[in-house]
């Protein structure tokens, strides 16, 4: 019965939004009309049993500051980017696959007890990327399409829930342009309350006659809109394949990581973590492969934008995806407002590097340095045991961790010594 | 409730005769290989979701891919970048240590045979285990994988004599089907000489 009355007052709600937008395929149809699809199964993942034994031997290797501790928190197949719901009901995980995971810690002992797949009467594609705005409306960013979920926390137990097209199918980028690989998007939203959504684009350097058509839809580059899909701009130029972004939580400013130029040798180019202070900045791909490495493809070639240089430079190849600031209270003082931010790991480097969590400090007059926080995810022979994506923090200040090799969400907390 | 199982020695294709997988040449591909694991596995069995499994596929395959990718006939970000850097030479041991692998297939509980697309069972199986020396194995891909390929074929980012001509008649539900189909089978990679 209470389910009912909030459908019908998101109805109310959202209507205008539902109706001013192109009618969307199969059940997206039918949950924005609220009508049921029919799916009644979700798939359940076990947690516990060898599978987590196996994942929480790995975890007692992993090396932390002093009063750190660090403890799996739940099974997430393929687990990408996270969303923590702002009732602290729910957790969102996206993939590089076909779907959505729900994580839920029933009980409040700081470990999940289910994990189900979310909308599951939805075809997601590559939803790597979910978000929630603070009034609790849920967003995933997919290849070529933006949802919205309103009241996720609350729908979310059921098979059928609450959907509409933000950016309706092929309109984020234009089909032709549709890659797998630096698709991952991610999501968040500003302080001026728009959704900004990062657009890799897919090749590893830009070659020369896509840029122009790239420039304008913002492919390689940030992009932000109102929650309603309007007034869509491109507030980020130069970037290659950004997969992590947040805002600083006292300038509002928009942090972001980059993944820099492969094949240039194991030690070029840097790693990036970007500082941006007004829209419309250029970051300097494809003419810079990372820092101020030059690219062989553009050498020599006059660079015909201002260039914003990184705040920081990361270890080459590393793989810095995702990221946030600390805003809690239960880590030490001088974690706040420090970017935790996850490397997932080298692909081809000679000696792998990365996998691990890292902390960036800023100071006041905005100089940004970044050290190790969580590592230990490569053992000894060179291989993982697991590769970090993104970093998000829980309403107690604890943060958890994702981690899409091993199929993972870990829990760091403070306990002190 | 009737599951097949069907297991292809990669060993014992036509290939196989023509690189001898003697201990040396399967170390020397092993060594290659060293670059393609993150991705790939060392097994061949991928561990992430955009790489496929080549663990079993056929030899002529993987090198006409390789070498493709080496002059630019396909490209990709990754890709691209490992296979300009390597030899005739070490294509072919590459190929040869993945094809050595035997991959097994299994159908989802409930489903037969004569539920596979059918357009696609010629070449690639019923159970995503290639028919062919030149089509690769589907079984157990990510679907999103396949209809990426599929659109590769479609838009000419990726030609093939039989590929781009079926691909360009395939309207986006039946290459979902058909992606769906091969990404729920199950697949086990495992080495012969490891017995």
């Amino acid at each position: 019965m209470t389910k009912r009355l909030l459908m019908a007052s998101i109805a109310l709600a959202i209507s205008g939004t539902a109706h001013a937008q192109a009618p969307a395929p199969d059940n997206l149809e039918k949950l924005s009309n609220f009508q049921s699809t029919g799916t009644t199964e979700f798939t359940l993942i076990e947690q516990g049993g060898d599978y987590a034994e196996g994942i929480k031997k790995t975890l007692e290797r992993i090396k932390l500051p002093d009063g750190f501790k660090i403890g799996l928190y739940a099974v997430v197949p393929d687990a990408r980017h996270i969303a923590v719901g702002p009732q602290g009901v729910v957790t969102f995980v996206g993939t590089r696959k076909d779907k959505v995971w729900s994580v839920t810690d029933r009980n409040k002992d700081r470990v999940a007890d289910e994990v189900k797949d979310f909308a599951p009467s939805l075809r997601f594609a590559i939803p790597n990327g979910p978000c929630f705005s603070p009034d609790g409306m849920l967003y995933i960013a997919e290849q070529n399409r933006v949802l919205t979920f309103p009241a996720a926390e609350f729908f979310y137990e059921s098979p059928d829930v609450a959907a509409f097209n933000v950016v309706k199918q092929g309109d984020l980028i234009p089909p032709s342009e549709e890659s797998y690989n630096h698709t991952a998007r991610v999501c968040k939203i500003g302080p001026d309350g728009k959704l900004y959504i990062s657009l890799g684009q897919p090749f590893n350097v830009a070659p020369e006659n896509k840029l122009e058509l790239y420039r304008k839809h913002g492919i390689g580059g940030i992009i932000r809109i109102n929650t309603d899909g309007s007034d869509r701009e491109v507030y980020t130029y130069g970037v290659r394949n950004s997969v992590g972004h947040d805002f600083h939580p006292e300038t509002g400013e928009l942090w972001w990581t980059d993944n820099q130029v492969d094949g240039m040798g194991d030690d070029i180019p840097p790693g990036e973590i970007n500082h941006q202070t007004a829209a419309g900045q250029h970051f300097g791909h494809p003419w810079y492969g990372g820092g101020d490495v030059r690219t062989n493809e553009y050498a020599g070639q006059e660079v015909p934008y201002d260039v914003v240089m990184p705040a920081v430079e990361t270890v080459a190849h590393a793989a810095d995806l995702g990221m946030t600031f600390y805003t809690g209270k239960m880590f030490p003082e001088k974690y706040r407002n420090a970017i935790f931010s996850a490397q997932h790991g080298s692909w081809n480097r000679t000696t792998p590097v990365g996998a691990r969590v890292m902390v960036t400090f800023i100071d006041a007059d905005g100089n940004a340095a970044i050290e190790p926080f969580a590592e230990g995810w490569i053992d000894e022979n060179g291989e993982y045991l697991g590769r970090p994506v993104d970093v998000a923090q829980l309403r107690d200040g604890s943060i958890i961790v994702s981690d899409d090799l091993a199929g993972a969400l870990y829990r760091i907390w403070y306990e002190g010594n | 409730m009737r599951i097949f199982r069907i297991v292809l020695l990669g060993g014992l294709l036509p290939a196989g005769t023509l690189f001898a997988q003697d201990a040396t040449n399967l170390e020397d591909g092993r060594k290659v290989a060293g670059m393609c694991r993150t991705c790939h596995g060392l097994d061949g069995k991928a561990r992430i979701p955009i790489a496929p499994h080549i663990g079993g596929e056929p030899v002529d395959y993987l090198i006409s891919q390789l070498r493709a990718f080496k002059t630019g006939a396909r490209e990709h970000e990754m890709m691209t970048v490992v296979a300009s850097g390597l030899s005739d030479e070490q294509i072919t041991k590459v190929a040869t240590w993945f094809n050595h692998f035997t991959i097994e297939a299994t159908l989802p509980t409930g489903k037969t045979e004569d539920d596979a697309p059918q357009l696609c069972v010629g070449c690639h199986g019923a159970n995503g285990i290639s028919e062919l020396k030149d089509a690769p194995n589907l079984a157990g891909e990510t679907n999103i994988y396949i209809e990426t390929q599929l659109k590769a074929f479609r838009t000419g980012k990726r030609t093939h004599d039989i590929m781009s001509p079926i691909a360009r008649d395939l309207t986006e539900t039946e290459m979902q089907e058909a992606s769906d189909w091969y990404s729920k089978i199950t697949i086990a990679i495992t080495d012969p000489t490891k017995k």
